[in-house]
């Protein structure tokens, strides 16, 4: 889904801005946020179709935020990179758990993958957290 | 006158027939005297006939006691001649100890002319005393006076001979009674002597009436004619006895001895007693039965001893141990059911072997070094590597004693095959883990730059900016980049995905070992053929599947040193004709193949034929994976053309709920619905 909004959420500047300029790069509209904080405050600011965050940050990692804002956001899509080698338990609330040794042509591959999957719902927003 | 004259005529007659009469009177008389004296010369011969001919000694005395004759006995006797004996002469042949004594009596009686009697030795010719009996009787005359005496010596040596004799024997006699008393009392074993045939009558030495509870000189019979209650009962086999039963009685009864029997005295309220008894019968000298005697032995300590040394035994045969006894030349003296079980050889076949050359033991020192750890401090410990009857190799935590009296070892030997194995494995994971964290520092310290590179030169490749020179650089950059990316996924990629199983394609799996491997497989011209038929998708954790196929793969390629094919086939089984569903994955390589005799041992651990290079625990760690997901690998390996061919089969069922479980499936509450569930579900 072309022009779609993705929220990249990473605390460290270089790997967040590199991940932004590809995402720019490859058609999506990228929103960017330094910590889970300030994602949660986006969300709520802007319309937002995919959350791509990194799972190791300093305030609530990755899969916190992914269980915070299945809470609130149900049918918001929820794709963690990580550069560990070891998936978490609670990964299951995200809706990917990619590595970020896969590559950028692997990343977008999982974002079609979900937007597609999501698309039937693209008119159904949930309830504001 | 005539008258007168017939008178006178008449008294003539008269007279001179009175004169007649008294010559004839006379004449009488005479003759009566003649007779008499004759017949007393004839009574005096008579009488020193008999005198001479009675065997006692004979004497006669005046009345003062003066000896003027003695019989030819009495000088047989002393052996001296009659003129030789003075008239008190033979008080020389007394006896001094006696001679007062007999002397005195002898002088009351001649004073009051009394009997007297005596007893004492007297001197014979060959110089050795004998007893006498001595006699004396007075003869008196018509006034009654003490006119001679008349005295014998009867000769009683013998008799006294006799009597001593019997003394002595009585006295023995006496000596042994107190003895076999004495020997009774202090005699440790029980003995009862019935005093009648019936056994109404029965006492008991010290022993006995100690194990039964009474008074030496009770009467101890349990027959019932016995008025006093007797507190103890006879038992054999749980059952009490009757008093014709017991030993005594039946002896006495059958006139026969009776050998051992086992008894059992039981008091009220007392602990049992056991004993074996014996008994024989007494006879009175015609023969008959008059009683019995019977001996009662105490075995209830051995009997104790037994029970401890039985229940000993049985434990020593509930061990799971190895427990054995061999002599000093190795010989086997005892091999409980541990040992039987442990190395497969029943007791009969090894009893008397040489136990450590049947089981091909391998001690960790010399035989030298333990024989003198034993003769020293009398026992050793260490591992030993023996084998089993079927050939297994086990290895045995070992301790050996030196038996009290030094003539045999004990051993005991547990296997710790099992427990070392268990060691290794929990090492061997204990590494994984360490080199699992190693790998987690290590990706997360690569990959985050790796993504930065990997987007920059995402950003790099198309940019306006370069020229052909550059973006052939660039290009290059990112090729060389992409391999280090693929190798870091390939080693740092996810080590330990999630706990929950997830869904993995056993084609990719392989995949990406093989790309792993190719520079080598190409390097050993190893051919690869490929025929997924499927994706083989199972329920799993891939890291554990890529170790299985990792490992079958890398034994493969070992097996062809000299290149070879290597074939994968992966195809599903749909779980018709009452087959499991799921996929089936065969490797087949045209290696070296396997031995028929190691074929065996392929999945034990430790079992390598790798020597120095392999763990031996691959196949094993593989198999218990497979069997984890409920899966099954089996072997097989023939000639065919020439050639081995060697083939594992590998099936993994599909995921069903009880291989979820075994997986540890996290809880229902844990789990997301699918957003395509919430959607139609819930909207």
């Amino acid at each position: 889904m072309p022009n779609a909004v993705i929220l990249c959420v990473d605390d460290e500047e270089v790997p967040r801005t590199l991940r932004v300029m590809v995402l720019t790069k490859q058609g999506y509209t990228v929103l960017a946020a330094v910590s889970a904080v300030q994602a949660l405050e986006l969300l709520d600011q802007h319309h937002v179709d995919l959350v791509l965050t990194d799972q190791m940050m300093p305030d609530i990692v990755g899969t916190e935020l992914a269980k915070k804002l299945r809470a609130c956001r149900p049918w918001l899509p929820i794709i963690i990179v990580s550069g560990v080698n070891e998936i978490p338990e609670d990964a299951i609330f995200a809706d990917r758990f990619v590595s970020k040794v896969e590559g950028p042509e692997a990343l977008f591959r999982n974002i079609a993958e979900v937007l597609a999957h999501y698309s039937q719902q693209r008119d159904q927003e949930g309830p504001p957290c | 006158m005539p008258e007168l004259l017939r008178a006178k005529v008449g008294v003539f007659t008269e007279l001179h027939r009175k004169t007649r009469q008294l010559e004839l009177l006379n004449r009488e008389l005479e003759q009566r005297v003649e007779e008499r004296t004759e017949q007393l010369r004839q009574s005096e011969e008579q009488f020193r006939t008999l005198a001479n001919s009675i065997p006692q000694l004979a004497w006669m005395a005046d009345a003062h006691g003066s000896i003027f004759w003695y019989n030819q006995r009495w000088y047989d006797y002393i052996g001296l001649g009659e003129d030789q004996t003075e008239r008190w002469g033979w008080t020389s042949l007394q006896h001094p100890d006696h001679i007062d004594r007999t002397m005195e009596r002898l002088e009351q009686a001649w004073s009051a002319g009394q009997f007297w009697e005596d007893t004492f030795p007297l001197l014979g010719k060959d110089e050795k005393f004998k007893w006498f009996i001595a006699r004396a009787v007075p003869l008196r005359d018509s006034q009654g006076s003490v006119a001679r005496w008349f005295g014998t010596c009867t000769d009683i040596s013998d008799q006294i001979a006799a009597e001593e004799k019997i003394r002595h024997l009585n006295s023995q006699l006496q000596d042994r009674l107190a003895e076999l008393e004495a020997i009774m009392q202090v005699l440790p074993v029980g003995v009862a002597v019935s005093h009648d045939p019936s056994g109404d009558l029965i006492t008991g030495n010290a022993a006995l009436t100690h194990m039964l509870g009474t008074q030496v000189g009770d009467n101890i019979s349990l027959n019932k004619s016995q008025s006093n209650p007797l507190s103890f009962r006879f038992y054999q086999d749980e059952r009490e006895l009757a008093p014709e039963e017991l030993p005594l009685q039946r002896s006495a009864a059958t006139g026969q001895p009776l050998g051992t029997m086992e008894l059992e005295i039981r008091h009220n309220g007392g602990s049992p007693i056991y004993l074996l008894a014996s008994a024989s019968p007494l006879r009175d000298p015609a023969g008959a039965v008059r009683g019995a005697v019977g001996a009662f032995f105490d075995v209830t300590g051995r009997k104790h001893l037994e029970d401890l040394l039985r229940e000993r035994a049985d434990l020593l045969e509930l061990a799971t141990e190895a427990i054995i006894v061999r002599d000093l030349n190795g010989l086997l003296l005892f091999w409980n059911s541990g040992a039987e079980a442990l190395y497969g050889w029943q007791r009969d076949e090894v009893l008397g072997k040489p136990i450590h050359e049947i089981l091909e033991t391998q001690f960790p020192v010399g035989d030298a070094t333990i024989e003198s750890t034993l003769a020293t401090v009398r026992s050793w410990e260490g591992n030993l590597i023996q084998s089993t009857r079927d050939g297994r190799e086990l290895v045995v935590a070992s301790r050996l004693a030196l038996k009290a009296r030094g003539d045999a070892v004990l051993e005991i030997n547990r296997d710790i095959t099992s427990q070392l194995q268990a060691e290794e494995a929990l090492r061997k994971a204990e590494r994984l883990a360490a080199m699992g964290r190693v790998a987690g520092i290590i990706a997360h310290e690569i990959n985050n730059p790796l993504e930065a590179i990997s987007n920059t030169f995402f950003l790099l490749r198309d940019h306006p900016s370069l020229d052909a020179e550059a973006r052939h650089y660039a290009q290059m950059g990112e090729e060389e980049m992409l391999r280090l990316s693929h190798i870091t996924r390939q080693t740092l990629g996810f080590y330990r995905e999630s706990k929950h199983p997830v869904a993995v394609s056993v084609a990719q799996l392989l995949d990406d070992i093989l790309e792993l491997q190719l520079r080598r497989m190409e390097f050993n011209k190893i051919a690869v053929e490929k025929r997924y038929r499927s994706r083989g998708t199972v329920q799993g954790f891939p890291v554990e599947l890529k170790q299985v196929f990792l490992n079958l793969i890398g034994n493969a390629m070992q097996a062809m040193p000299d290149g070879g094919r290597l074939r994968l086939h992966v195809f599903e089984s749909s779980g018709r004709d009452n087959r499991k569903a799921g996929t089936w994955v065969s490797l087949c390589d045209t290696g070296v193949g396997i031995d028929a005799e190691h074929a065996r041992h392929l999945f034990e651990p430790f079992f390598t034929t790798k020597s120095a290079k392999g763990t031996g625990l691959g196949l094993w760690i593989s198999k218990g994976i497979i069997q984890k997901y409920g899966g099954s690998i089996s072997f097989r390996s023939l000639r065919r053309s020439g050639r081995n061919i060697t083939c594992f089969q590998i099936f993994l069922p599909h995921a069903d709920l009880g291989a979820a479980d075994r997986m540890d499936a996290p809880p229902e509450s844990l789990k997301v619905p699918e957003p395509t569930a919430r959607a139609t579900g819930r909207a």
